[in-house]
């Protein structure tokens, strides 16, 4: 039984980071919150969806078109967010509330409200290593979300753009004197976000279901493993996406599957108590 | 010469705002009569009615500059509190309205111990999280609040008699929308006695700067706490009038997203720091929303609240009322809700 916990805990762990990791980026180098975040996901789900279930393109073939219109949508988002003024966490809160809302419906009018699922049937076999049995379903799902988590390790610490996005996020204005363009970082992280969420999106419609309002818990648990690493520690966000799946999956075992919903909201605020000054609190002090 | 100009215009301007909204009252009061006695116009304005309440509380807490997503936690337990007490014990619903406000109070309160000591952005997301808590619990709560399945057939409120007349409230889509706009005209008058008196100035002065709020003596965390507990009361009786007026609830429906967003889309456009912005904007937008987008988009007309809120912030961040009234407000640049 705690065998299967670790192993769905720490494959979907790594699928957690992979969503937080966007959000992550996009927070850091620019200080918006996106609560649109769960939403651009589904959406991305949906356009994987409708790709292989009305045109039969197969699954691995439709994460292009998802990255391409997160991309387009994250792009419009970050030319949203630079007309806003400072306190750009809570302006942005706010704004992305609303494009929230603004997808939500979108998707329900294009997609309906039908719970939808990318069902493969390759996927759903499985191997036994002695005792512990993994499905081809959660080892793509781990396996791609290190491989791009790794490729974003590799960025952020082995090249010079890393450098500069890393200099973003600890202090802008220094960064700024530094001679780095900052409103260029921002358009940067938020299509590396995109990218992160054009991946991400036709995963979590592999694997739980696709309806409009489905993005709030994505969002939340964005959030909750943002909150848990602080901004631009990759190895944080690994660590917080694989405790917070493990203490989903262990109270799915222990109390039963709904009241899962609630173990990200619980994380958060109980991080918020601990550190009231919120994610960037260590670095002003 | 030009300023004694521009003053008379200003107060010209204030006649035609004071007419304008009598005249807006009064088409209030005989809108059954204008209506044609119309079950559907009157449901729309009944529950646009019920959504300026739900403003009007919200901004109870707004004022003081704290931005709350997670009202449906009080909307819920309001609702919830009230159907389950009336159902199970069968007390009247006029007893159970106000403890169902009561309950959203407590529930308040502990929002309040998990959250207040936050600040602006991290206060919202916190707030988001909280709703998840009761919302789960309603659902798991099987024995107590019968699960997702919701609660059906909820006892209506009961009609008043003042001696031979017989005021049906639930039974008819007139009472229920009288009942309603009695209820939102309390609210406003409570909330206007609210905003001036120490309490409001406290809460104007919270939001302005903090510190030298503080510095003057205002008890900044015992001003904040009350104006959460007053918001949380409110819309608790909010969620408890809708229960017994919709009479099925459950707890996707209550809890979600919907009653955070919606007192908060209204609040911004028509005006966080005035006191009748909120109601106005709730008044106008869901009937706009109900009438003209609901038949041309039966699926995603919702999308209009979204769209009103972006715009909102980006090109009248004081909110169309609070446009109106300028002189009376602090300024606020576009493209924040400072």
């Amino acid at each position: 039984m705690w065998t299967t916990v670790l192993v769905s805990g720490i494959t979907l762990g790594s699928f957690y980071t992979l969503v937080a990791l966007g959000f992550a980026l996009i927070f850091g180098v620019t200080h918006t919150f996106n609560l649109a975040h769960g939403e651009l996901l589904i959406l991305a789900g949906y356009v994987a969806y409708w790709l292989w279930k009305s045109f039969g393109i197969p699954f691995l073939f439709t994460f292009p078109a998802a990255v391409l219109v997160a991309l387009v949508v994250c792009l419009v988002l970050q030319r949203l967010f630079s007309l806003l003024r400072e306190p750009m966490e809570l302006n942005s809160i706010v704004v992305s509330f609303g494009v929230a809302v603004l997808l939500q419906n979108g998707m329900l009018f294009f997609f309906s409200g039908d719970y939808r699922l990318i069902r493969v049937p390759a996927l759903h076999q499985g191997l036994h290593l002695q005792t512990i049995y993994l499905s081809y379903s959660q080892l793509t799902l781990l396996a791609l979300s290190l491989l791009v988590i790794g490729l974003i390790y590799l960025l952020m610490r082995h090249t010079y753009l890393g450098k500069a996005l890393r200099a973003t996020i600890q202090n802008r204005e220094a960064a700024s004197l530094a001679g780095i363009d900052v409103g260029r970082m921002g358009v940067l992280a938020f299509s590396i976000g995109a990218l992160l969420i054009g991946l991400a999106g036709p995963l979590y419609g592999s694997i739980h279901y696709l309806y409009p309002t489905a993005g709030l818990q994505a969002t939340l648990l964005a959030i909750t493993i943002t909150i848990f690493a602080g901004v631009g520690r990759i190895r944080g966000l690994i660590l917080g996406g694989w405790i917070l799946a493990l203490a989903e999956s262990s109270a799915v075992v222990l109390l039963g599957a709904s009241w899962r919903e609630m173990v990200s909201a619980v994380m958060i605020l109980t991080l918020l108590a601990i550190r009231p000054q919120g994610i960037l609190g260590r670095e002003q002090k | 010469m030009s300023k004694a100009k521009a003053k008379n215009q200003r107060v010209k301007q204030f006649h035609l705002t004071k007419v304008a909204l009598a005249l807006g009252l009064v088409l209030l009061l005989l809108l059954p009569v204008l209506s044609h006695y119309s079950d559907y116009v009157l449901q729309v304005f009944t529950h646009a009615l019920l959504l300026a309440t739900l403003a009007l509380a919200w901004n109870i807490l707004s004022v003081s500059g704290s931005i709350s997503l997670g009202h449906a936690a009080f909307f819920g337990v309001g609702a919830y509190g009230s159907a389950l007490l009336s159902l199970d014990l069968g007390v009247s619903p006029w007893v159970t309205i106000p403890l169902g406000g009561l309950l959203a109070a407590a529930v308040a309160m502990i929002m309040a111990l998990l959250c207040l000591r936050l600040r602006s952005a991290y206060f919202a997301l916190a707030t988001l999280a909280f709703v998840e808590i009761p919302k789960v619990i309603t659902d798991n709560w099987n024995g107590l609040t019968r699960g997702s399945l919701g609660l059906v057939g909820l006892p209506g409120l009961p009609s008043l008699r003042l001696g031979s007349y017989h005021f049906d409230i639930s039974g008819s889509p007139t009472g229920s929308y009288y009942f309603v706009l009695c209820y939102g005209l309390v609210l406003l008058l409570l909330v206007a006695v609210i905003f001036r008196s120490n309490l409001g100035l406290a809460l104007q002065a919270i939001r302005e700067e903090e510190v030298a709020a503080e510095a003057v003596g205002i008890q900044v965390q015992q001003y904040r706490l009350l104006s959460l507990l007053l918001s949380g009361f409110f819309t608790g009786i909010t969620g408890a009038c809708y229960a017994h007026l919709v009479r099925y609830i459950e707890p996707g429906l209550v809890y979600g997203l919907h009653f955070s967003a919606i007192p908060m889309v209204f609040a911004i456009c028509g005006g966080r720091f005035t006191i009748l912005g909120p109601a106005l904007a709730a008044l106008v937008l869901y009937p706009l929303d109900q009438f003209i987008f609901h038949p041309l988009l039966p699926a995603g007309h919702e999308f209009l609240y979204g769209a009103v809120i972006i715009l909102a912030i980006l090109f009248m961040p004081s909110g169309f009322w609070g446009r109106l009234r300028k002189g009376h407000l602090v300024s606020i640049k576009t493209g924040s809700i400072e």
